[in-house]
């Protein structure tokens, strides 16, 4: 397959970036998003033309949360419930072309190329993201007592993976899908709850003071979320941020 | 820039409340809207004018809605430029995720109904006022009322001699109607207590009549049907009351609302342009 690339190229976080466009050619249909970078870097290194582009990876599975690009107006390219490093070419068609852009946040500012910055997610957590006290090993089974449903939807939210699509789909940048997730993975088990009004306030005014938007129920997080995280998850960050204005010490 | 700190979720919070009073209030507009279709003569809705012209609690009310909707625009507004403020530099590319069309709109929505509100107090609430001329009714009840000095004033009595000269007794023997601006001055002046109110079943009546503004009226529920279609389910996901099971009612409440809202208000032009 052929393709025509604009790809965003920034020296650093204070330079001014450009477009610039490439082309390239043979990439196999299997290929994924990623590697069809790496044989453009390759191509770019072999003749000399530039530098290659610097874009963010890890695991290449979509379990890290490090890739991370806007590929055509929409965060992680045109497949559902995938990553970038998911993303295969089969998804284009051939003689296509591709704008691929980074993440564009206020509080994720550029590194380079493609590469943002994503502490502001760190902060967060540090904030309040984790149970203070030892909570040991793994226990029995059943010797604390999670209704199923709990579970899994606990489970389900600790699917986010944080790799900030969410605010960079979201057109105010906001945070809240990331936030509500990661509120709702610990406040909805037990070990979570002694913690939990404390945890909303804290996430929710670290998020704040970062620069995120605030949400306008666009859901164009949930529409973009490589791990499909839901907007129920966003409703009880909303609600147990009132049960925290309230002083209510009580979880779902 | 430097506004004052509130934090975004509680200010979504407010939104949200202030939204959803507007969400019930027109609802009862509607329902009053309704009352114009009658062909009473406007027994029902003169009626309901006159309850509202006068009762203090409404006055009241009144008060309370316009700080509302002041407070809803206020924060939007609010809200609009801190999200703004968070994505400095913008996508080349533009946004291709799957959304709901209204959600992205609610700012240029809220625009035009802000606009359309705005011809709207023109149209009505300055009538009232005074400010703009309208046309205007006074209860046969309150002549009885009238002092000597005002009985026998020429100018008056030429205002009540063309009334029933012409016969602009409502059917219900309550009203006398069409009385100009001019007329009304009189009575305001020389016989307070007569108490001249407008007469809005009449004036919704004439400008129902003209194609233009039953269009524009339209319109305006076209553009309001896709402002409540996002609002009606953001009020609960706001207020936290959205949950898995709660979603898919919520939606389908919210697609009731609102048609029964543009349903409600637009059946009134149309049925009065058709003589219906
Ligand atoms: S909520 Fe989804 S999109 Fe947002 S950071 Fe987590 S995995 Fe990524
Ligand atoms: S590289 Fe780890 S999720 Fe894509």
């Amino acid at each position: 397959m052929k393709f025509t690339l604009h790809i965003w190229r920034q020296e650093n976080a204070r330079a001014k970036g450009h477009f610039e466009t490439y082309e390239i050619d043979n990439i196999s249909a299997d290929c994924s998003f990623l590697e069809m970078l790496d044989q453009l870097n390759e191509k770019l290194i072999n003749d000399h033309i530039a530098h290659p582009v610097c874009f963010d990876n890890d695991c290449r599975e979509g379990i890290c949360g490090m890739c991370g690009l806007y590929i055509n107006g929409r965060p992680h390219g045109n497949d559902d419930g995938v990553t970038t490093c998911q993303l295969h070419m089969r998804h284009f068609n051939d003689g296509d072309e591709i704008w691929v852009e980074p993440w564009r946040a206020k509080a994720f500012p550029i590194i380079k190329d493609l590469v943002v910055d994503r502490t502001a997610f760190d902060k967060i957590i540090q904030a309040g993201g984790y149970i203070s006290a030892t909570t040991g090993g793994v226990p029995d089974a059943n010797n604390i007592l999670v209704p199923k449903h709990i579970a899994d939807q606990a489970m389900d939210a600790a699917a986010c993976i944080g790799c900030g699509a969410c605010v960079a789909a979201c057109k105010n940048a906001s945070a809240m899908l990331f936030v509500g997730a990661k509120v709702s993975h610990l406040n909805l088990l037990p070990q979570g709850h002694p913690e939990a009004m404390d945890r909303v306030k804290k996430m929710v005014c670290k998020m704040d003071e970062l620069g995120f938007g605030s949400c306008t129920n666009t859901y164009a997080c949930e529409a973009e979320c490589p791990k499909q995280i839901k907007r129920q998850n966003i409703a009880r960050l909303n609600r147990q941020w009132i049960g925290q204005l309230f002083g209510r010490d009580r979880n779902e | 820039m430097n506004l004052p700190k509130i934090h975004s979720i509680t200010k979504k919070l407010f939104v949200a409340l202030v939204g959803s009073f507007l969400l019930l209030f027109l609802l009862f507009h509607m329902t009053a809207n309704l009352f114009i279709l009658r062909h009473d003569d406007g027994q029902w809705y003169s009626d309901f004018c006159h309850f509202m012209g006068t009762n203090w609690v409404v006055k009241i009310f009144e008060i309370v809605l316009l700080g509302v909707i002041a407070l809803h625009i206020l924060l939007t507004v609010w809200l609009a430029i801190t999200n703004r403020l968070a994505r400095p530099v913008r996508y080349h590319q533009a946004s291709r995720s799957k959304t709901h069309p209204g959600s992205k709109l609610m700012m240029w929505t809220g625009v035009l109904i802000f606009a359309c509100i705005c011809i709207h107090f023109y149209d009505f609430y300055f009538v009232k006022v005074g400010v703009v001329k309208g046309e205007y009714m006074v209860k046969v009840e309150n002549l009885s009322k009238l002092d000597a000095q005002a009985m026998e004033d020429e100018a008056v009595s030429d205002v009540l001699y063309r009334a029933f000269n012409e016969g602009n007794i409502s059917e219900d023997g309550k009203w006398i109607r069409h009385i100009n601006y001019e007329e009304r001055t009189i009575l305001k002046e020389r016989a307070p207590e007569s108490d001249p109110e407008p007469d809005f079943y009449y004036l919704t009546r004439e400008k129902f009549s003209h194609l233009h503004i039953v269009i524009g009226y339209l319109v305006f529920f076209l553009i309001l049907f896709f402002h409540l279609m996002h609002a009606f389910p953001s009020v609960f996901q706001t207020l936290g009351l959205n949950n898995y099971k709660y979603n898919p009612i919520i939606e389908a409440l919210g697609k009731i609302y609102t048609w029964i809202i543009v349903l409600g208000f637009t059946a009134v032009p149309i049925l009065v342009y058709l003589g219906l």
